[in-house]
């Protein structure tokens, strides 16, 4: 049974190269096979038996007529149906074998395909996640994992089966009359020239409409993503239309398989009745020729079935190893994906850090012709508190993302304790750093699992230190559940604040050498900012910190305070050193001081 | 309210609900009863055809080629020729009716589903993750449109096939029917057996992969920090495990399959023997003619491949009804924010707002905001301030109507929003909220969100009232740079100011600013503020802020705590009764120290300094 495919996909594979391409595609699908060959072995052994079982029973049936029914022989009639009976279980053991085995097998493969390409996933760097949408890299691990299930499971064992099934069964046709399968065999050119030409249309078809699908879904994720922004706007009514549009491109494409398909299978049925009347015209004058038996004849049409089935299914069978190898080629072009940020081979581990930070010449963009770092230079000694301040969009955040390693500079370097980044392992990097993004991402678990996101075996009580020092018991204790509430996806059920208080909370539980604050407590109350503020006092003590506010509050008490702009520093110094001279910081200073002033 | 949830319901309970599911899955093709019924006419015109081309081949056996007739022979052979060609011509049309038939339901489903997603409200998304929904809205659906659209077809199709063949057996020799028919019964109860086995496997699966997809995206979505935690391996480990599940159980599926299905497949080799023993006897005795013998075989045969497809669709029959009561979940979800069947357009005024004993909260029994009383007159602005989680969100959250009050009453200009026409209410009402979300557009289409035929002069004056005009224009395409979904590729007060520039180009009579310029400098923020305030003529607007500069622009101070209102009042009525808003104003003052009157930057020590030294 053809089944659709499943969601978004996107196969827009270029038609040619397709079939060469693909065959590579499904060899290193089949090195997924390898730890599981014995089972394959076995798979593919009962399929034999299975196969041997169901051909047999022509043959059978021609030997009971033609040696036993025409001749009136009871007692081998008995025994030919007793036979009958014999394959029949046989063949039962044996499909019960293969279906298990094909089953397990390819199950198999596909649960460790979706785990590698996770992990591999997980090893590409932030640029890569920038540059792709969420819903793609999703259905990679989904939709594209699903429409692979349909070949390793149906596709590639009905081929093999189909294919042996058309030259065994070819073959017994010739064995049984010669004359007769080669009359016969005259209606094969004529399909396979039909199958050639519904395969064209099919594959083109069938591209058009699962990316047509894609767009569907892609727009539909999209949409549920950004629905409280479209029905605080009143979008639904455009968003029905877009939506209702895309659906109605998607028909139109799927229009164009029902009419291929509606011409093809009732043409191959037609032949498979003509085959059946060259088989009685021709064969019936060989028998009043006397030069054939009856049972041949019945096998003959017996073995047509299994002759013309199989062309059709295959053809069938097609359109899963189109769907199945467009899923491939996705899947693999996202594991040939080389992390652009990888350790290099020589990478030492971070020993423990001191925390002395340099920036040397260093230049960063997003896209390398615009440059967002441009010649950054600054020296943070270990222990110190650095504060970022400029106008949004002056490069902060970037220059954090960079001490993180999630980009390599351009140009130039940043060095920790004297070791370039990229001579260090990323791992010991992280280890020692902790960074409170500008938007506190919670993951849908209990409050305790995020909190103790870093260091998962963190116990209660350390998690419940964590929370206090940045205030958050309060809340929390409040909740229900206590540590143990769910938050939803994205930490929907906290307030904004609140969420900022867990994402703090959890870099304060992994005791960084190296704290990074993004904006930490933009979204916080004033009251639990000064007691987070009071609590930093000490645990900053000795480490390094990097800050990025836009209260001044926050900022005055950096030890070294960095003005911003474009990617450079133009002002760096204490607080009560920038307010003495006349310049960036004190601009910035006098917009804090009159909005209080009023 | 716990209904909202999408999570599934037992194997047990699946049992109980599988008919009437059934029933109510079907009733969605009501609209194509027609194709049905003309594809299933069809469907058994073709299968007569089928069943009499071995009845041919029988004749061929009996009255042609035994008695070595050749004239009957060539007519035989045009008669098979013609049921092949009328079978062509009549499984033609099937299956362009039912391939149709089957391509609109599905155009249907989805638009039935879609459209209900978009309608449905904020609870329903507060509660259900999207991936979830996702999983429903693609693999569910796919499972649905199969069985409306070919499930019914086919298990209609392939019964009238048993059925015949049979019927046709019997009538040509009862008694070796009866003897090669003994297979039925036993592939019938083993066919309800397997689907009763695998049904409560195969809805856990789905829940399993759907777990998948939950797990895959928040991972993608959360990368960063997870990155940044170096949680990776974590990660990886966790997914393994959803994966794994999902092996688990298809292996499951698998193994019964495999106990079940070549059963099936095989029993038919009975018929075969039963008919060589009794039926070759037959023959032998001359009670049975040779041709009729080779009839039964390939009509046996005939019966091979609707049997094994009525067990496949059995199977399917399920996945379409652990589906089914997924999507219909959704579907019985309600809207519960909609209009009141009596609603009434906005009324013309000047933004006047009421807060009238307003008690709410996402649980029943956990209020987040309780007995509210709350007056704004028309063009006013009201700061709303308060600790983290005091409700200030929640709050604003009524105004437009996202969520309905469990008790009293919110009223815009003097009438209870239940009783607005929604449309009309969320049309005067433009919100900043406080996590930006934008769309992978252009960031012209971004602003222009709410009011798509905006001009470009008017999304120009929206971008620079909103302080986002000068860097917008520095980006190589302007305007119309595409935005990465989440707006990814802008930094967070960039983002921040063009969900500004969104709510002001709206003209709104009422505004509101939830905690708007968090991300925003400080010297961006005073410019926005200033634009802010000629923007805020003659509308009414709600500020929740944490800091002193933005509170400034307020007439009023609302002061919520714990869901309470603590205090309200102006800057010099709370300045000496309210604590929270004394912390945050003296807290602000500490920057005030360096200013003097004409702006220039000297220092003024002011007693009230906490922090003084620090
Ligand atoms: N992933 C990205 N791809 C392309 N451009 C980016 C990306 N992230 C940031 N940018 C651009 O880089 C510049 C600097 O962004 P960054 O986030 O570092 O600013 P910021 O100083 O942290 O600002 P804010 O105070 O608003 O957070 C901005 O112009 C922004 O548009
Ligand atoms: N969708 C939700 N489901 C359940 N509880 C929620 C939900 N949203 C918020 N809450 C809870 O309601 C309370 C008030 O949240 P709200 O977002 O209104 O706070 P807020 O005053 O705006 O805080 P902040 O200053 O941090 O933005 C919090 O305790 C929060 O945990
Ligand atoms: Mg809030």
């Amino acid at each position: 049974m053809s089944r659709g495919p499943i969601g978004i996909g996107g196969a827009v594979v270029s038609g040619k190269g397709l079939r060469k391409q693909g065959l590579q595609r499904l060899a290193r699908l089949g090195t997924y096979a390898g730890p599981y060959r014995w089972r394959l072995i076995g798979a593919i052994t009962a399929m034999f038996g299975v196969l041997a079982c169901t051909l047999a029973l022509p043959l059978l049936l021609k030997a009971a007529i033609d040696s036993a029914i025409i001749p009136g022989d009871t007692r081998l009639l008995a025994f030919i149906a007793g036979s009958v009976v014999l394959v029949g279980i046989v063949g039962i053991g044996l499909s019960r074998a293969e279906t298990y085995l094909t089953g397990w097998v390819g199950e198999r493969i596909l649960t460790d395909l979706r785990g590698d390409l996770f992990a591999h996933m997980q090893s590409l760097s932030m640029s890569y996640f920038e540059r792709q949408r969420t819903g793609v890299l999703i259905s990679r691990l989904t939709n594209d994992v699903e429409a692979l299930q349909q070949l390793v499971k149906d596709g590639l064992t009905s081929t093999v089966r189909n294919v042996l099934t058309l030259v065994v069964a070819g073959t017994i046709l010739l064995f049984l009359d010669f004359r007769l399968a080669l009359a016969t065999i005259l209606v094969f050119p004529l399909m396979a020239l039909l199958t050639y030409f519904f395969r064209g249309q099919s594959a083109r078809a069938y591209r058009l409409m699962r990316s047509r699908l894609a767009l569907v879904t892609a727009a539909l994720q999209e949409n549920l993503n950004g629905i409280r922004v479209i029905q605080a706007y009143r979008g639904e009514a455009r968003s029905r239309a877009a939506l209702a549009e895309l659906n109605q491109s998607y028909r139109d494409a799927n229009k164009t398989t029902v009419t291929s398909s509606g011409w093809y299978f009732p043409t191959v049925e037609f032949l498979a009745a003509v085959a059946t009347c060259i088989v009685f015209g021709y064969g019936g004058y060989l028998y009043v020729d006397r030069s054939i038996e009856i049972g041949v004849l019945v096998a003959f049409i017996g073995y047509l079935a299994s002759f013309f089935d199989p062309v059709q299914q295959l053809s069938q069978v097609y359109n899963t190893f189109l769907a199945g190898t467009a899923a491939l080629d996705k899947i693999f072009d996202v594991m040939d994906d080389a992390p652009t940020l990888v350790d290099a081979p020589d990478a030492l581990p971070l020993p423990a850090l001191t925390g002395a930070v340099k920036f040397e010449d260093v230049r960063f963009g997003y896209n390398p012709e615009r440059p967002v770092i441009d010649g950054l230079e600054l020296n943070v000694l270990a222990g110190q508190t650095v504060a970022l301040v400029g106008h949004t969009g002056a490069g902060k955040s970037t220059i954090i993302k960079l001490l993180a390693r999630f980009y390599d500079p351009q140009g130039g370097r940043i060095l920790i304790d004297g070791h370039d980044l990229r001579a260090v392992t990323v791992e010991s990097l992280r280890e020692q750093i902790a960074i409170v993004p500008q938007e506190g991402f919670l993951f849908n678990g209990t409050i305790h699992e995020n909190i103790a996101f870093g260091r998962p075996d963190a116990s209660r009580a350390d998690v419940e230190q964590a929370a206090r020092e940045v205030g958050a018991d309060r809340f929390i204790n409040e909740l229900p559940d206590g540590y143990d509430e769910r938050v939803q996806e994205r930490g929907s059920r906290l307030s904004i604040g609140q969420r900022q208080l867990i994402a703090f909370a959890r870099a304060l539980l992994v005791d960084p050498r190296l704290l990074i604050l993004d904006e930490a407590t933009s979204s916080v109350d004033i009251q639990t900012e000064a007691h987070i503020e009071e609590a930093l006092q000490r645990l900053l003590a000795d480490r390094t910190a990097f800050v990025v506010a836009h209260r001044l509050s926050t900022i005055r008490s950096a030890d070294l305070i960095v003005v911003l702009e474009h990617g450079k520093v133009v002002e760096a110094g204490s607080h009560e050193q920038l307010l003495a001279i006349d310049g960036r910081y004190r601009g910035l200073y006098g917009d804090w001081a009159e909005a209080v002033a009023r | 309210m716990q209904q909202h949830s999408l999570e599934l319901t037992s194997g047990a309970e699946l049992r109980k609900t599988f008919w009437p599911t059934m029933r109510r899955g079907v009733g969605l093709m009501r609209a194509h009863r027609l194709a049905l019924w003309a594809s299933i006419v069809l469907a058994v015109i073709g299968q007569i055809f089928t069943i009499s081309i071995p009845w041919a081949t029988g004749r061929v056996i009996d009255e042609a080629m035994r008695p070595r007739d050749t004239n009957q022979l060539r007519y035989l052979i045009i008669l098979i020729l013609c049921l092949a060609i009328g079978r062509f011509a009549v499984m033609y049309l099937r299956r362009l009716i039912a391939g149709t038939m089957a391509i609109n339901i599905e155009q249907d489903l989805r638009n039935l589903v879609y459209h209900h997603l978009l309608s449905l409200s904020f609870p329903f998304y507060d509660r259900n993750q999207t991936g979830q929904i996702m999983s429903r809205a693609t693999v569910d659906l796919t499972a649905l449109r199969l069985f409306l659209g070919y499930g019914i077809l086919f298990f209609t199709q392939h019964t009238v096939s048993v059925v015949a063949v049979m019927a046709v057996l019997l009538w040509m020799n009862p008694i070796v029917a009866a003897f090669v028919l003994v297979i039925v019964p036993p592939l019938g109860l083993l066919a309800v057996m397997y689907s009763r086995r695998s049904q409560p496997i195969v809805t856990e699966a789905q829940q399993a992969l759907a777990h998948v997809t939950t797990q895959a995206e928040e991972s993608v979505v959360g990368v960063r920090v997870i990155k940044a935690f170096g949680q990776e391996d974590q990660e990886v480990v966790r997914f393994r495990d959803r994966a794994t599940d999902v092996f688990t159980l298809n292996v499951m599926a698998t193994r019964l399959r495999s106990q079940y299905v070549p059963i099936m497949d095989f029993l038919p080799t009975i018929s075969i023997a039963l008919l060589m023993l009794v039926g070759g006897r037959e023959v032998i005795q001359g009670s049975m003619s040779l041709g009729d013998f080779v009839t039964y075989s390939l009509l046996i045969a005939l019966m091979v491949m609707p049997l094994r497809m009525l067990g496949a669709w059995i199977g399917e029959a399920q996945r379409f009804v652990a589906s089914a009561i997924r999507i219909f979940a959704i579907l019985d979800t309600e809207a519960e924010i909609v209009d009141a069947p009596d609603a009434q357009p906005l009324p013309a005024g000047g933004g006047a707002i009421h807060f009238d004993g307003v008690t709410f909260g996402y649980d029943w029994d956990r209020p987040i905001v309780s007995g509210v009383n709350l007056d704004i007159a028309p063009g006013s602005t009201v700061a709303i301030i308060g600790r983290t989680g005091s409700g200030k969100t929640t709050l604003t959250q009524l105004v437009p109507r996202f969520y309905d009050v469990q008790h009293g009453s919110v009223l815009v200009e003097g009438v209870d929003v239940r009783n607005l026409q929604l449309d009309e209410l969320r049309g005067a009402i433009g919100i900043v909220a406080e996590d930006t979300y934008l769309f992978s557009a252009t960031i012209r289409d971004n602003i222009a969100f709410g009011k798509p035929k905006a001009t470009d002069a008017e999304v120009q004056k929206a971008a620079e009232r909103a302080q986002a005009a000068t860097f917008i224009e520095e980006l190589p395409d302007g305007y119309e740079t595409l935005v990465g979904e989440r707006g990814l590729t802008l930094s967070g007060g960039q983002r921040q100011r063009i969900a500004i520039a969104r709510a002001l180009l709206l003209d709104p009579r009422i505004l509101i600013l939830d905690d708007a310029t968090a991300s925003v400098d400080a010297s961006t923020e005073s410019r926005i503020r200033r634009a802010l305030e000629e923007v805020m003529q003659g509308r009414t607007t709600l500020i929740i802020a944490h800091r002193l500069s933005t509170i400034a622009l307020a007439d009023r101070i609302v002061v919520l705590d714990d869901g309470r209102i603590a205090a309200d009042g102006t800057h010099d009525e709370l300045i000496g009764t309210n604590d929270v808003y004394r912390e945050i104003h003296d807290h602000g003052l500490v920057d005030r120290r360096f200013v003097d009157a004409d702006g220039d930057h000297v220092i003024i020590p002011v007693g009230v300094d906490q922090e003084e030294g620090s």
